[in-house]
C-alpha cells in the first residue's frame, strides 16, 4: 500500500531529512510516527502525497511510483489521500461546508467547481461527513467561528469527502487540549476501523501513540531507529528514540 | 542638561530660525499685503460662503448636482477599472508569489510618482477634454497605489488553507478560488473603496485642467470671479465627500 524503499529527502538548502528510510504500510493500518523535534516526521509523512519530493530510493503509494508522477497523476493520487494538519489549515473566511467541500475538488471539474456548482451528491455527502464528526449543524458557520476541535473536525470532514483511501495525520492533536485531543484521535480511530482506511499519524506524544496505534515507528534524526508494536516500545528504546535526556 | 546638550539644542534652534528666515525671504512674504487684503478676502469669504447658500436649492444648484454625479461617475469607474487592473499586478508584486516581485513594485512606485492632476493633462492632449481623459487619469493613478496595497494583502496570505487545497488534489485555479480569494477578497474591497473616497477628491479637481466633472464649471465661474456660484459648488463637493467618507467608512468596518 504504502512502501519506502531507501528513501532519501535532501532540502534544497542540502539539508539531509530523511537518510534512507524503508518502511512498508500495510493496507487498514494505524501508525503512529515518533520521534523528537526535527527528526523527520513531517517530512517522511509529506512525500506520501508529494507535498515534499523524494530526493533517492522509491516510494510506492497504491501502486504509484510518487516520485515519477506529473502534475495531474499526482493531483489524482492526492484525492485519495486525507490529510490533517496540526493548525487545521482551513480557509477561515469560508463556510465550513464549503471548507469540506474543498475535499471534492479533486473529483469536480475545474470550471464547476470555480463556479460553485458542485453536485447535490457531493454536498450531501459533504454535509453526511459533517454529521459523522458531530458538527453537521456549523455547515453554514464561517469556519473561524469554530473552536479548536470543532475546526479539526471540519478538517477530518474534509478529508472524509475526499473518499480517500489514506489519512495522513501532522500532530492533529497538539494544538488541543487533553480531552478535545482524544475526541479528535477517536474519531481517526473509528474512521480508520469502520472505512478501511490507513491512517499514519504523527505524534509527539508517546502516550496518545500506545494508546490508538497498532504500529509506532520511531525515527531518529532522519532514521527509523523503531518499528513495532506499542507493548514492544520499552523504555530502553524510548531512550533511544528520544535520546538520554529524555524522561518517558 | 549638561554642556554639549545646551549648545547642541543652540545650534538646532538656530538652523531652524534660518530654515524660516530663508522661506520666509523666498516667497516675498509681504505682511502690509496680507494686511491690505483682508477686507477682499472677507467679502470673498463671505461670498462664497454665505451669500451663496441664497442659490441652494435653486436651478444652478441643481445642475451642480447634476455635476457631481457625474463626478462620482468618473470616480467610480476610475477606481473601477484600476482595482481590476489591478489584481494581476498585485500578485507579480508579491513576493511570496513572483519572484519578480520588486520589479513589479518598482513599477508601481513609478507609476504612482505621477500626480494625478499631471496625467489629467497628458490624458486631456491624448483624448481630447471629457470625463473619460479624468477617467483614465484616476484609473492610473489608482493602479500605483492599490498596486501596493493589494500585494501587501497578497503577501499576507495564510500559506497553510492553500497547502490543505493542494494535499486535496486541488489545482491551481481551485487553489486561487478556494484559498487565495476568500483571503484577499476583502481587503481587495476594502481598498478599493477607501481609493474611490480619494479619487472623488481628485475627480472634482481634474475639471481644472479640462478632464471633466465638476471641476470644469468651477473653473469657469473663479475666472468670471463669480464667487457665490464658486460657493455652490464647493458646498457640493464638501457635502459629498462627507457623505462618501462616512460611507466608505461604514461600509470597510463591515467587510474587514
Ligand atoms: N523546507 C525545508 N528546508 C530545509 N530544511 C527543512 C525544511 N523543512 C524541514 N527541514 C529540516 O528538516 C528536519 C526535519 O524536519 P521535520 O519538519 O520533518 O521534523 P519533525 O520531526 O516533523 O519535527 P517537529 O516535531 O518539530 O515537527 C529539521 O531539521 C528541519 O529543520
Ligand atoms: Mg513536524
Amino acid at each position: 500500500m504504502i512502501e519506502f524503499r531507501n528513501v532519501v529527502v535532501v532540502y534544497p538548502n542540502g539539508f539531509k531529512a530523511l537518510k534512507g528510510i524503508n518502511l512498508h504500510i500495510h493496507e487498514g493500518e494505524f501508525v503512529a510516527i515518533i520521534g523528537p523535534s526535527g527528526a523527520g516526521k513531517s517530512t517522511l509523512i509529506r512525500t506520501i502525497n508529494g507535498l515534499v519530493r523524494i530526493t533517492e530510493g522509491d516510494l510506492i503509494v497504491e501502486g504509484k511510483h510518487v516520485q515519477k508522477l506529473k502534475d495531474r497523476e499526482l493531483r489524482l493520487l492526492r484525492r485519495k489521500i486525507g490529510m490533517i494538519f496540526q493548525s487545521f489549515n482551513l480557509v477561515k473566511r469560508m463556510s465550513v461546508l464549503r471548507n469540506v467541500l474543498v475535499g471534492r475538488l479533486g473529483y469536480v471539474p475545474t470550471l464547476k467547481s470555480l463556479l460553485n456548482l458542485f453536485p447535490k451528491e457531493d454536498v450531501e455527502f459533504a454535509l453526511s461527513n459533517l454529521e459523522k464528526v458531530g458538527i453537521r449543524d456549523k455547515a453554514y458557520v464561517r469556519a473561524d467561528q469554530l473552536s479548536g476541535g470543532q475546526q479539526q473536525r471540519v478538517a477530518i470532514a474534509r478529508a472524509l469527502t475526499q473518499q480517500p483511501d489514506i489519512m495522513l495525520a501532522d500532530e492533529p492533536v497538539a494544538s488541543l487540549d487533553p480531552p478535545t485531543a482524544k475526541v479528535v484521535m477517536d474519531y481517526l480511530k473509528k474512521f480508520n476501523e469502520e472505512l478501511k482506511i490507513t491512517t499514519l499519524v504523527n505524534l509527539h506524544d508517546v502516550d496518545l501513540a500506545k494508546t490508538y496505534a497498532g504500529r509506532i515507528v520511531g525515527i531518529r534524526a532522519g532514521e527509523i531507529v523503531f518499528d513495532g508494536r506499542p507493548e514492544e516500545l520499552t523504555r530502553d528504546i524510548l531512550i533511544r528514540i528520544y535520546g538520554k535526556w529524555q524522561e518517558s | 542638561m549638561n554642556g554639549w546638550n545646551k549648545t547642541r539644542w543652540l545650534i538646532i534652534t538656530l538652523l531652524v530660525v534660518a530654515v524660516y528666515w530663508w522661506a520666509v525671504m523666498g516667497i516675498d512674504f509681504n505682511l502690509h499685503r496680507i494686511i491690505a487684503g483682508l477686507p477682499k478676502g472677507k467679502v470673498i469669504l463671505e461670498r462664497i460662503f454665505v451669500k451663496s447658500l441664497r442659490y441652494i436649492g435653486g436651478p444652478f444648484f441643481w445642475e451642480m448636482v447634476m455635476e457631481m454625479l457625474k463626478t462620482l461617475a468618473m470616480a467610480y469607474f476610475g477606481t473601477f477599472i484600476a482595482s481590476v487592473l489591478t489584481v494581476p499586478f498585485a500578485f507579480l508584486a508579491a513576493v511570496n508569489f513572483s519572484p519578480y516581485a520588486r520589479f513589479f513594485k518598482m513599477f508601481l512606485n513609478f507609476i504612482r510618482t505621477f500626480p494625478e492632476i499631471l496625467l489629467a493633462i497628458i490624458f486631456v492632449s491624448m483624448v481630447g477634454p471629457g470625463p473619460f481623459a479624468g477617467v483614465l487619469a484616476i484609473g492610473f493613478h489608482s493602479v500605483g497605489m492599490l498596486g501596493k496595497l493589494y500585494a501587501e494583502a497578497v503577501e499576507n496570505i495564510d500559506m497553510k488553507p492553500i497547502e490543505a487545497i493542494t494535499a486535496a488534489g486541488g489545482n491551481f485555479w481551485q487553489k486561487l478560488i478556494f484559498g487565495v480569494l476568500p483571503q484577499v477578497f476583502p481587503y481587495f474591497a476594502s481598498y478599493s473603496i477607501y481609493r474611490f473616497e480619494i479619487a472623488v477628491r481628485s475627480a472634482s479637481t481634474v475639471g481644472l485642467v479640462g478632464a471633466g466633472g465638476i471641476g470644469v464649471p468651477l473653473l469657469l465661474k473663479v475666472q468670471g470671479r463669480n464667487w457665490e456660484q464658486v460657493g455652490v459648488i464647493i458646498i457640493v463637493i464638501i457635502i459629498t465627500v462627507v457623505i462618501v467618507d462616512y460611507l466608505s467608512a461604514y461600509i470597510r468596518k463591515r467587510i474587514v
